[in-house]
């Protein structure tokens, strides 16, 4: 009698712990679902969702507050997302906030992430239609790069034109090149070039130290001066 | 026309016309099976809702089916979370996702290994310990004398025995998987550094009720399949101490089999629900 009252207490034991385990996981599956907590709800207009999912999560400031509860295409362009926000964010939620879909790391879910607003505005209301960004899809990087490859394929063309006619000699640069008394008269212009150059400066100087021009550039100087400081 | 004749060999004749007789045995002895089975079944679903109710039995059965078996289950548990964690790293390190093991463990374990596992060793275990019972019971025609006694023996024997298998491997699954978790937070430890609550919020960060749910319900049918069918097969032994074996052997067989045809169904439906 007693060896079976022992194992009745042994067999409530453990269905008490079976039962108990399956309450936990159920109540920590449905907290973070924002089931047992304050809600409000919001929804955005998407052009394109990305693929995201009932269930993805809302991120405001890399913290999950909501979850998407409803996923509805409205016209052939356009499909509202419903999400689910814990009610303790919403005054942070401005007005002017924006919704935009991203990805949970590289190869994690997607998600809504909610950038804040500015402070100065109001808080969103419960059913209030949130503002949206488009996200910049795999499509468009691929199209961009597309666009980017064409454009560098015909500047080498070019390129290659060019090099080509500077190797014949063809135009200034390629005369400048292959014809040996253009490159030297080009040298000596560079040469009378520096010369001229070195006569100016020393005509400025002496036009510093006359008594005439002095005080104009005395005055530039102290205007430099003071600039510095 | 011709004069012809085709030379027919009656050995030939008569192995096909034996093949075929012996695939005949074999369609009607299936048949004859699933009828009985049937039978079976609908006599349990007559008699668990009748009085009288064997409750003292059934908390027998329960203390015998699910409190004896928790050990071994919760062995295999822990051995089966900490393997796949361990087996699930370097895969995982090769895309730098090391953190989404214990997500991953939690959501293999939770929604398909821990019950089927669990119900194939719950089947190895209880199935074929309840048709050797039945069976030995009823070479040694103890259900006839219980029948002359005037107690119902398929209520008292068949009834408690199927109920509480199918009360009881939920149980042993959810425990069986509580402890699984434990031993892939060891796993996670061995080559990591992992603190309990992160793995905890790693762990249900990732669980859905979609997993939980669908998972639980089916072991119930788990449960009932097991029973049901070490029940069926003890029952209806044959007479001799070879029928004990067989009835043991064959609802081992008979439960695993059944124990994957319905995951297979539960898996379809689930995501046809999904």
């Amino acid at each position: 009698m007693q060896k079976e009252n022992q194992n009745k207490i042994r067999l409530g034991i453990f269905v008490s712990i079976g039962l108990t385990l399956f309450i936990v996981a159920i109540y920590f599956i449905g907290q973070r679902q924002q089931m047992f907590s304050r809600t409000f709800h919001i929804s955005g207009i998407f052009k394109d969702i990305s693929g995201l999912q009932v269930g993805n999560n809302v991120r405001f400031s890399g913290i999950n507050v909501g979850i998407i509860d409803g996923i509805q295409q409205i016209t052939d362009s356009t499909v509202r997302v419903d999400m689910t926000i814990v009610e303790r964010t919403r005054k942070f939620i401005k007005k002017n906030a924006k919704a935009i879909i991203g990805s949970d790391g590289l190869m994690g879910n997607k998600i809504v992430v909610i950038t804040p607003g500015t402070s100065n505005k109001r808080a969103l209301e419960d059913n209030d239609t949130i503002a949206t960004t488009q996200p910049i899809s795999m499509d468009d990087i691929m199209l961009n790069l597309k666009t980017t490859t064409d454009n560098t394929a015909d500047i080498t063309s070019d390129f290659a034109v060019i090099t080509r006619n500077i190797r014949k000699g063809k135009g200034t640069i390629g005369k400048l090149f292959s014809d040996s008394v253009m490159a030297n008269n080009v040298g000596e212009a560079m040469v009378n070039i520096k010369q001229g150059a070195g006569g100016f400066k020393q005509n400025m100087d002496a036009a510093s130290h006359s008594f005439l021009l002095k005080g104009l550039f005395g005055k530039k100087k102290k205007k430099e001066e003071s600039k510095m400081n | 026309m011709s004069n012809e004749s085709v030379i027919i060999n009656p050995e030939i004749i008569e192995k096909k016309i034996s093949s075929l007789n012996s695939f005949q045995k074999g369609l009607t002895d299936f048949f004859e099976e699933v009828s009985a089975l049937t039978h079976f079944t609908i006599h349990f679903f007559k008699e668990v809702f009748l009085p009288p109710y064997e409750w003292k039995e059934f908390l027998k059965q329960s203390f015998l089916i699910g409190y004896k078996s928790m050990p071994l289950v919760g062995i295999t548990g822990f051995i089966m979370g900490l393997v796949l964690t361990i087996q699930a790293r370097p895969t995982m390190s090769t895309f730098g996702a090391e953190s989404w093991i214990p997500a991953m463990v939690a959501v293999s374990i939770v929604r398909e290994i821990g019950p089927v596992i669990t119900a194939l060793i719950f089947a190895g275990k209880v199935g074929s310990g309840i048709g050797a019972e039945l069976a030995s019971m009823k070479v040694t025609e103890q259900i006839d004398a219980m029948e002359v006694s005037g107690t119902n023996p398929f209520n008292y024997i068949v009834v408690t025995r199927i109920a509480a298998a199918t009360i009881m491997l939920p149980l042993l699954v959810i425990i069986g998987d509580a402890i699984g978790l434990c031993g892939s937070y060891l796993g996670v430890n061995i080559q990591g550094d992992v603190s309990f609550h992160l793995f905890f919020l790693q762990v249900f960060g990732k669980l859905d009720f979609s997993d939980v749910m669908p998972a639980v319900i089916k072991t119930f049918f788990f449960g009932f399949a097991v029973g049901l069918i070490g029940c069926y097969k003890g029952y209806n032994a044959n007479k001799g101490t070879e029928g004990v074996g067989k009835a043991a052997n064959a609802a081992v067989v008979f439960a695993s089999l059944l124990v994957f045809i319905i995951d297979m169904i539960a898996v379809q439906l689930t995501s046809l629900f999904n």
